[in-house]
């Protein structure tokens, strides 16, 4: 049931960011597709402790969408939960809409501002550090782009976290291979990925970026067994997972669909 | 001087346990107390100052007022980026403390030189931006920052020169963004209006009763608060100016020079103006400050012999 339940709203995220996407002329949709499953996982699958009613409970899991591009997604799920109204999805990127092509924090539900890329890990590991502090037991989860793990300011990150044994850090990777023109192994290698996080002292998990029930195994999993370590989950993904001709092709990093190209993702997606 | 800001932030420590103290790897000796009395407040973050000030937003957003220390280049311009987004754009309470303005560092070298640390730092919607000019304002900056909402930066010297204010004056005495910090009445004090910030402050006090002898009044306005400035404030005092200076230790673009320069064009003020401040270089030599000011004019006597010129 929680598997068919899961396919279904991932399902009608897609919808939603296509037809938001096509409503404004704008938008990162392949972006948004390569993490939806796991955006899914997170709010539906039982991982984040949250209240939509009670946005500011200081108890609640920290969630950061590090690459805030793929935004479109996030505001989809965050609607649907009842932060805002779903009918306010249809404004995004559009005149006067407080929805915009990067995740801001002045949308309710969004926990930092991002969208220059590289900040995201700073900012979960200082939250994440408030925590220990403050003796609270939320955890902190930042989704990170694979492109973006370029910037040098995350391998910054990765020391803080690890020196301070920050295990109520969760950074997941969207493993998709692919940055904006091209992949990332043709621009600024990433590989051996698991090697460097676990070098620089984080404990590595991976999963299918697309599979439910091995996700959320393994967050709950990562939750439960404490080791003084940070976890990084790479997760593998396939940017533009949804609508087969955006698939893995950097094109479709920033493209909408024109012509034929709209009718063909529409049918894909039971639209 | 920054021994001066970290006593009134030991202070600030002890009375929020909110305020945690960030540094990368910056602060030998002078962190001594806060390092042993507030250990889980306080963390060397080690020499990554992107991450320092991401670290710091996030911390900021859960409720921590958070301090970020190091010198001035790294504190600002390192890291300028991460702090227009985590920090300025969701306006969070985070306040970067840099020390070495000017040449302060001036055996190191323009790695260590901030010239250009106000110009960049006063393009940053919501920023406050302080200078203290004397180690008593060094102390009660520590306070006044804490009580600032949102980002601060505070812009000071390792060392304090003379002091301008008494330590008796209370933190009110610096709710202006303002003070006039000498007048001399020989003529008419508007003659020349000098408008300095940080430690030029002491040597602005210099020239100014330097003018004095050759029966020219002056005063001098130690421009602590250089973002957001009291317009309203600094309108009253030059307005009827005869000559505006503007002397500080920092490039004559985009500094308190190009703030004043502002207000004079845009309000239309008739007024003799000069901007005493580095030159648009870098300055690859080396040696003591007073030499390194006597190379670029911001000694006192080619300061006053300029402005006497200029008055001709």
């Amino acid at each position: 049931m929680k598997e068919k339940f899961l396919k279904e709203k991932a399902l009608w995220v897609r919808q939603k960011v296509m037809e938001m996407c096509l409503a404004a002329g704008a938008g990162h949709i392949a972006p948004a597709y390569s993490w939806t499953d796991i955006a899914v996982a997170l709010y539906y699958g039982g991982i984040l402790r949250i209240d939509p009613k009670n946005r500011f409970w200081e108890d609640r899991d920290r969630f950061i969408l590090s690459k805030g591009q793929a935004c479109a997604s996030l505001y989809a799920i965050l609607a649907d939960l009842g932060f805002f109204p779903v009918e306010e999805l249809m404004s995004y990127c559009q005149t006067g809409s407080r929805l915009g092509g990067h995740s801001e924090s002045h949308v309710p539900g969004v926990e930092a501002f991002t969208g220059s890329l590289g900040h995201g890990l700073s900012i979960a590991s200082g939250m994440a550090l408030a925590a220990k502090i403050d003796k609270k037991d939320y955890f902190t989860y930042v989704l990170l782009g694979d492109g973006e793990l370029q910037e040098g300011s995350n391998w910054e990150a990765a020391m803080f976290a690890a020196h301070h044994k920050l295990d109520n850090l969760i950074a997941i990777v969207d493993r998709n291979m692919l940055q904006a023109i091209d992949f990332t192994e043709e621009s600024l290698g990433l590989e051996p990925l698991e090697e460097k996080w676990k070098s620089f002292g984080w404990k590595v998990s991976h999963v299918d970026g697309h599979d439910f029930k091995d996700m959320i195994g393994c967050f709950k999993k990562l939750k439960k067994a404490k080791s003084e370590k940070p976890s990084a989950v790479i997760a593998h993904t396939t940017k533009g997972k949804g609508v087969s001709f955006m698939e893995n092709r950097s094109e479709w990093h920033f493209r909408i669909p024109e012509g034929e190209e709209i009718e063909k993702a529409k049918e894909e997606l039971g639209l | 001087m920054r021994e001066s800001f970290f006593k009134g932030l030991e202070k600030v420590m002890k009375n929020d346990e909110r305020v945690v103290l960030l540094t990368s790897d910056t602060g030998f000796s002078v962190l001594d107390n806060i390092r042993r009395d507030y250990k889980d407040r306080c963390y060397n973050v080690g020499i990554a100052e992107q991450n320092m000030i991401g670290v710091a937003a996030g911390l900021a957003m859960n409720g921590k007022i958070v301090y970020v220390y190091a010198i001035i280049p790294f504190v600002t311009m390192r890291c300028w980026e991460e702090t227009r987004v985590d920090v300025c754009a969701q306006n969070l309470n985070v306040k970067l403390v840099g020390v070495g303005a000017g040449m302060d560092y001036c055996t190191l070298g323009p790695t260590h030189h901030a010239h250009e640390d106000i110009a960049v730092m006063r393009a940053l919607p919501n920023m406050t931006i302080l200078s203290p000019c004397d180690k008593v304002s060094a102390e009660n900056f520590a306070e006044l920052s804490h009580e600032t909402a949102g980002p601060v930066y505070v812009r000071f010297e390792r060392y304090a020169g003379v002091s301008v204010y008494s330590p008796y004056w209370p933190l009110s005495y610096f709710d202006k963004g303002l003070n006039i910090v000498n007048v001399t009445f020989k003529n008419n004090p508007k003659d020349v209006v000098i408008i300095s910030t940080g430690r030029m402050v002491t040597k602005a006090i210099e020239v100014s009763d330097n003018l004095s002898k050759y029966s020219i009044g002056s005063m001098v306005v130690d421009l602590y608060r250089i973002k957001p400035l009291n317009f309203e404030r600094l309108y009253e005092i030059i307005e009827n100016a005869k000559t505006i200076v503007t002397i500080e230790e920092h490039s004559i673009i985009g500094g308190i020079g190009s703030a004043i320069s502002e207000i004079i064009a845009e309000k239309g003020i008739k007024c003799g103006f000069r901007r005493i401040g580095l030159p648009d270089e870098f300055c690859h030599k080396y040696g003591v400050r007073e030499f390194l000011h006597k190379l670029n004019e911001l000694d006192v006597e080619t300061m006053t012999k300029n402005i006497l010129e200029m008055l001709k």
